[in-house]
Parts: C-alpha cells; structure tokens; sequence
C-alpha cells in the first residue's frame, strides 16, 4: 500500500490547476460562485464550453467516443481542481447519465449523432425517470410508449425532471409492454424537448428556485430509431446508469472548499460549540474521502463498485446536509431576511453577513439530497440486502 | 398541581383552531405571503373583534388581563396553521413592554393596538452584535429639547407595517427603550421578506427626536423589561413550534398512509414508523418544558428565565428533526413549495434562529 500520488498524477493536477486560473476561464461565472448568486443557463454553457475547450469534458469516457480516457485517480484529481476553483458542477445528465448508455448500449448511428453534441454541450440533456405514482418503487412507472410503424407514441409525465426548462432532450423510461414483472417491460428512450405534444411545468422547491419540473407528454410521436438498445431492457440499463452516477456523488471536493470557508467566517466568532462541530464534520469528512478513495483504487484494479457506492451516497449527503446547518447556525438570526434565491436587490441588502441568506437557501435546497438519486432508506436497504444478506 | 386547561382556555383554543380552519388553508396563505405587506388585513380585523388582540393588555386598558397560559394556546394554534399576522411583534413584546411602562401615551397606544388600528413594533436587533442585543451601539442621546436616536436596528419584524417602533438604545452606558412613530423626520425603513414569508425591516435613525414623555424605561429598568420580553416572546414562539411540530407529525403520518409505493402504503416500513415516532416522541416533550416555562412565567418563579433557555434549546433541537424527518418521508412532495410541510421546516428554520439560537441558550443555561 502506498498513500501518495505519483508524479504524474501530481504533474496532471498542476495542468488542471493552471488550465482553471487561465486567462480563458469564464470570469462572470467564478464571480458568481463566489458570492453563492444562482448562474443563468447562458452562465451553464459558458461554463462547460470552457471544459470542453480544455479537452475535459469527457473525464469520465474512454477514449474511443472521445473522453479523456482518464485513470480514476485523474478523475478525483480533477474533480477536486474543480471544487477548489469553485467552479459549478459538471452538469451530470448528458455527460453521465446517458452519455455512457448511448456508447455501451446504442448503435453506432446513434453514437455518431448524440456523444459529440454532448461532450461539445450543444445539447443539454434531462432526466426522465420519476413519475408522480412512481419514486422510490421507479419500476412501478406508468408513462407509455406503443409503437406505431416507425414511431411510438408517448403518452404519460415525468415529475421531478431538474431542469427541463433548459433541455432540449429528455431521457426516458417508458413502458412498451405489460409485464408479469414490471421491470422487464420498461425501455430506454430519447425524446426532443421539442417534439409537439410536451409540456414542461415548473416546480417551486422551497428555497424558491425553479430547478425542477413536471413533463408532460401527450401523443408524442417519437422516432423508433431514438430507442436504445432493446425493447424491455430498458431497466438494465438504467441500473448499469446508476452504478456511473455514483462518481464523485459523495460531494467531497466541493464540502472541503464550503468546510474552509466555514472555518475561515467561523475563525474569530470564539464559539467553541461550534468549532467542535466542524470539527466532527471535517473527520466524519476525512472517513468519507478515504473511503471513495478505497472505491477509486479498486475500479482501478478493475473492480466495480457495487452497493459499497451507497455507502458514499449515504454519507455524502448527510455531510453535506450538515454543513449547510452549521453555515445558517453560524449566521444566527440574520438569516432572517430572504428574497429567494437570487439574494436581494443590489440597492437593497440587510444587516449581516453576506453569506447569511445563501447559507439558508443551500440548507433548504439540500433537503433534497437524501432524497434523490435513490433515497437514503432506499440506500440502507440496498446495503442491508446487497452486502449484509438480511 | 394542576396540568389541565380551564374551560375558558379550551374555549379559546376552539375559536382560534375554527378560525384556522376557515381562513386559513394552505391557499389562503399563500396568498397572504405573495401580498406586499405579508399579513391580511381582513384578518387582523377578525383578530380585533374575537378579542384576541386583548389578550395580555390589562383589564384597566380594555384588557383580558390573561396571562403566559392564554398566549400558548393562542400560539400553539397559530403554530399549526403557521399564521403569519403580526401577533408576537404587534401584541406581545410591544404589549409586554408598553404595559410596564408609564407614559402618558400608554393607554391610547393600548387601545390602538386592541381595536387593530395601529401595530407597534420592538426594534432590538442590530447588525453588528449578535444576540447580546443589550450592548447595542444605536444610541439616545440627550439634547436641549429632549433626546435625540441615531443609529440602525435590524430584523425589526412587520417593520414595514408598524406605526411605531419600541426601540433599544444605549444611553448613558446603560440600556433604554424608547418609543418613535414610524412616520418621524430621520428615521428609514426598508422591509423585507423573511425566510419564513413574514416581513422585517430595517431601520436607519439620523438625528431622530424623541421627547422625554416617550422614553418607556431607562437602565436596570428597561434591561427588566427587555429581558422579560424576551422570555415571554420565546415561550410565545415555542409555543407556536409546538404547534407547527404537532402539525409536521399528523401530516406525515396521513401522508404515509396514502402514499403507496412498492404497492403498498408506506407507512408499512418500519424504518419510517419509527422516524414518525421520533418526531412524535420529540413534540410531547417540547410541549412538556413549554407547560413548565409557562406556568413559572405565570407564577414569577425565578427559574422561569432558565427554563426559557431549556425550553428554546429543546426547541431547536426538536424542531429540525421534526421538520427534517417531515420533510424526509413526503419524498420529493416535501421539498415542493406547494405542500405545506416544507414551509413548518421554514418556520422552525426561523424561530431556532430568533431570541437566541440553541446554542446561544445552551450557553445561557450552563452560565
Ligand atoms: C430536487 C430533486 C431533483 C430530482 N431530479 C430528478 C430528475 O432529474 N429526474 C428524475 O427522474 N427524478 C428526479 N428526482 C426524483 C427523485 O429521484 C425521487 O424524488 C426519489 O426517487 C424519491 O421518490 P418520491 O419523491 O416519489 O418519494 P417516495 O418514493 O414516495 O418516498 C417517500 C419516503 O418514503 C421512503 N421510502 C420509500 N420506499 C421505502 C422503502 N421500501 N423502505 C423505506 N423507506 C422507503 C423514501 O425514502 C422517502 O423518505 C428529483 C427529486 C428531487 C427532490
């Protein structure tokens, strides 16, 4: 065993460090990540067209179907320079989720005509999984697609979709047959935000922002050759997507910037309580980090990270949530005054801490955390089934 | 000893619980929260009327002359339906402090504030201090025809609405509260919705007068009456906690019961029986400190002020995990700001944070 990086990766990570304080940077975008101000979809694509001008976007793609090919251990360096340049997420929807079903499981015409649009961000892409009646039990889905001739038709909706207001595809599972198992009649389909027939409602969560969506689709005729893979297979490759997502879902990069930042606000309130706290949540964070890295180097090996990944969604998420509860405990009652999510007017700022009101915002945005990308009871129970046996 | 509410007190606690129930459902609040002012005026009137607005002012100023057990009741009420009229600004610290005072203006002021022609509000917190309001730099200086403020005051709740400001100066070293109309040359006032969708303001004083019949207390006096406002004003918003906790858990465990996933309620797994009990367990025994902080604010028990502290603590405490797990169990329905569950988490988020947060009070109960 040896815990440091080897020259390589540590020259690799000086290229990324230096490629995100050059000069090419989109500037407007860091300011805005910087004073915790919401970035516009123009500030989004700026962003990735950025990643993409560096040769990164495909960080986590081999090679073939253009990514970088990199090794795990590049990946968590990377993500890492990221969250110390304090540079948004990498949206995962294209890039994550349905980019690697496309090349594991589409045909070549599709290859060709979806991964350079998504590794380019000329298309931004939306996930279609959840449905009203249909969450935590996602294989219960009820959104329907019958073939007709060359096309299905698409009737049903999609809640939760985050961001769909800016998509232009939407990624589906839809239900093309009645099963005795329900998972078996579920296909994987790729809709145009555009097609006739759809309609998107926004969603207020209760930070006020509109970051999620309803989805309607009524008779939307979507091309047959927009299915991928097979009819009915549609949950294998949904569970293959899952075990991608899982990359970098524990957050840490990012909560070690937010926890240095914490500590930095924190250093001269002479509050002991609170010290102690970041303290516990800056070694539960150390655990954390450690064990990604144990996940890391065994898909190094050429393992696959099973339920273990779980383990990282779990945790990760209630770090997070956590933090985000020592930055409004910090700011004490001046978290009092909130205008939504894009702060207040500049003519128009109250008394106390600038972070004060983003803290709050963030503290009630995470709520979502454990509940999304499977809910953290559904996490405990994978584990307890998966790993435990019971 | 006797626990149990007097026929009046669950008299009133019916009227307020029916008058929620008419006008106040989650559509009718929203629209009170999207409306400028961040309180319905209709309401406020309907308030004045039930004699609610009378409550705690005393018999010889058109009073009930009820004490700290009535407020809770009212509160706990107000809690489960999350009202938002200006009632704890309005009624209780500004009565609170006006009641114990001897101005001349005293009785008018009372009144206006029964009949619902006028709000007054208490502005204590400043930018710069924290929770230690007492050491605030706005000052009341003397001057040839009296006094004269300067300085800011924050999150000075329905700030925008007042028609006068209680407000905490320094003066000569030592606290003092005095009173100003909302209108008087020097004084600004910018308000702002708050995260919870009441309002704040906050308030600049250049070179504002202020006669000496409108000083209310000076010194150890006003530092009393400050500090007995604040106890009241806490027990007054953990009352309301209580209320909004025991709504959080109902919710849930009705929403579970309906929500069906893996073709079953999910109430049916035990993982979340057991959060629901929690947030159960975690309500009653807020509700136990808060019947025992009142009944020591009612009898002048001088515990009452530490068991004020243990109470906001146990506050904090129970109101995140009782809006968290709320929030939790409704799934993606809880984080939508078009279920009502989301906005108890609001509320509690709110009132950890106001008169001292947990650990402010976990400081004040060890000192
Ligand atoms: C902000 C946000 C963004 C999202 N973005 C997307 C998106 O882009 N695309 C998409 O498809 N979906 C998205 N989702 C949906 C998300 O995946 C679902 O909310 C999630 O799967 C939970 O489903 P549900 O909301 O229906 O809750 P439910 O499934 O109804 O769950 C309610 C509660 O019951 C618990 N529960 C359910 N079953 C069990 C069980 N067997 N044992 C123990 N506890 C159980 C859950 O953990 C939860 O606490 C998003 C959700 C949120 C909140």
């Amino acid at each position: 065993m040896d815990i440091s990086f080897s020259e390589q990766d540590l020259q690799f990570q000086e290229e990324i460090r230096a490629g995100l304080n050059g000069s090419e940077y989109p500037l407007h975008v860091r300011e805005k990540q910087q004073k915790g101000v919401a970035l516009s979809k123009q500030d989004m694509i700026d962003f990735h067209k950025f990643i993409h001008s560096k040769g990164w976007m495909g960080y986590n793609w081999p090679e073939e179907y253009g990514g970088t090919g990199w090794s795990p251990v590049q990946i968590y360096l990377f993500l890492n320079e990221l969250a110390l340049a304090q540079c948004p997420t990498i949206l995962p929807f294209g890039l994550s989720m349905v980019g690697p079903v496309i090349y594991t499981f589409g045909n070549q015409e599709q290859k060709d005509r979806f991964l350079p649009d998504i590794l380019e961000f000329n298309t931004w892409w939306c996930q279609g999984y959840s449905e009203p009646g249909s969450g935590s039990d996602l294989a219960s889905l009820k959104t329907k697609a019958v073939l007709e001739g060359d096309h299905y038709i698409v009737n049903g909706s999609k809640t939760w979709t985050t961001l769909a207001q800016n998509a232009d595809w939407i990624f589906c599972l839809v239900r093309t047959e009645t099963t005795q198992k329900k998972q078996e009649g579920i296909s994987f389909l790729l809709i145009d935000m555009n097609t006739p027939g759809i309609e998107v409602k926004p969603i207020i969560t209760i930070d006020g922002d509109h970051e999620v969506n309803s989805v309607f689709f009524t008779d939307v005729k979507v091309p047959a050759d927009q299915l991928i893979g097979e009819e009915g297979k549609g949950w294998t490759y949904a569970k293959f997507l899952l075990a991608h997502e899982r990359f970098g879902i524990a957050g840490v990069p990012v909560v070690k910037v937010q926890l240095e930042k914490l500590k930095n606000i924190t250093s001269d309130y002479d509050d002991a309580n609170l010290s102690k706290k970041i303290a516990e949540l800056e070694i539960d964070l150390e655990a954390l980090e450690f064990t990604e890295l144990r996940t890391l180097a065994a898909i190094a090996e050429g393992g696959h990270p099973g339920a273990e990944s779980s383990i990282l969604k779990i945790r990760g998420t209630e770090i997070q949530q956590r933090l985000t509860e020592l930055f409004v405990e910090a700011a004490g009652q001046y978290i009092l005054p909130y205008e939504g999510p894009d702060g207040f007017e500049s003519n128009k700022t109250p008394a106390g801490p600038d972070y004060a009101s983003p803290s709050v915002a963030q503290y009630l945005n995470y709520r979502k955390t454990s509940i999304y990308g499977g809910s953290n009871e559904i996490q405990k129970n994978i584990i307890a089934k998966a790993i435990l046996g019971v | 000893m006797n626990l149990n509410y007097s026929d009046e007190q669950n008299m009133l606690r019916e009227q307020v619980l029916k008058f929620c129930e008419t006008n106040y459902d989650f559509i009718d609040r929203e629209k009170i929260l999207d409306s400028d002012s961040g309180y319905n005026e209709e309401n406020w009137k309907q308030f004045a009327e039930l004699g609610w607005l009378a409550v705690p002012f005393k018999e010889d100023n058109g009073g009930f002359n009820f004490g700290p057990i009535e407020l809770t009741v009212l509160f706990e009420e107000f809690g489960k339906a999350l009202v938002v009229e200006p009632y704890l600004s309005s009624v209780v610290m500004s009565g609170t402090i006006l009641e114990a005072s001897n101005i001349p203006e005293k009785s008018e002021i009372i009144e206006k504030i029964i009949s619902g022609e006028h709000q007054v509000s208490v502005a204590y917190a400043e930018p710069n201090v924290g929770y230690n309001f007492l050491d605030c730099n706005t000052t009341l200086s003397k001057d040839a025809d009296g006094f004269s403020l300067n300085g800011s005051k924050s999150l000075v709740l329905n700030g925008g609405n007042a028609n006068k400001f209680i407000v905490l100066a320094t003066h000569d070293n030592a606290p003092a509260l005095a009173l100003v109309e909302a209108d008087v040359e020097g004084l600004s006032i910018q308000s702002f919705k708050t995260l919870d969708g009441q309002t704040c303001g906050e308030l600049t004083f250049e070179n504002v007068s202020v006669s000496s019949e409108s000083i209310l207390a000076l010194g150890d006096e006003a530092k009393l009456l400050f500090n007995k406002m604040l106890d009241v004003s806490i027990l007054c918003i953990s009352a309301e906690a209580v209320g909004a906790m025991t709504s959080s858990y109902m919710k849930t465990v009705q929403y579970t019961k309906e929500r069906e996933q893996f073709s079953q309620p999910i109430s049916n797994f035990q993982v979340l029986q057991h959060r629901m009990v929690d947030m159960f367990i975690e309500t009653e025994l807020t509700k136990s400190l808060m019947i025992k902080a009142t009944l020591q604010l009612d009898s002048d028990d001088p515990e009452a002020s530490k068991t004020i502290s243990a109470l906001k603590v146990q506050v904090g405490k129970a109101g995140r995990l009782v809006g968290q797990h709320a929030v939790q169990l409704h799934g993606g329905m809880g984080v939508s700001n078009e279920m009502s569950i989301g906005h108890y988490l609001k509320r509690f988020t709110a009132i950890d944070s106001m008169f001292g947060n947990t650990q402010h009070h976990i400081n004040k109960y060890q000192s």
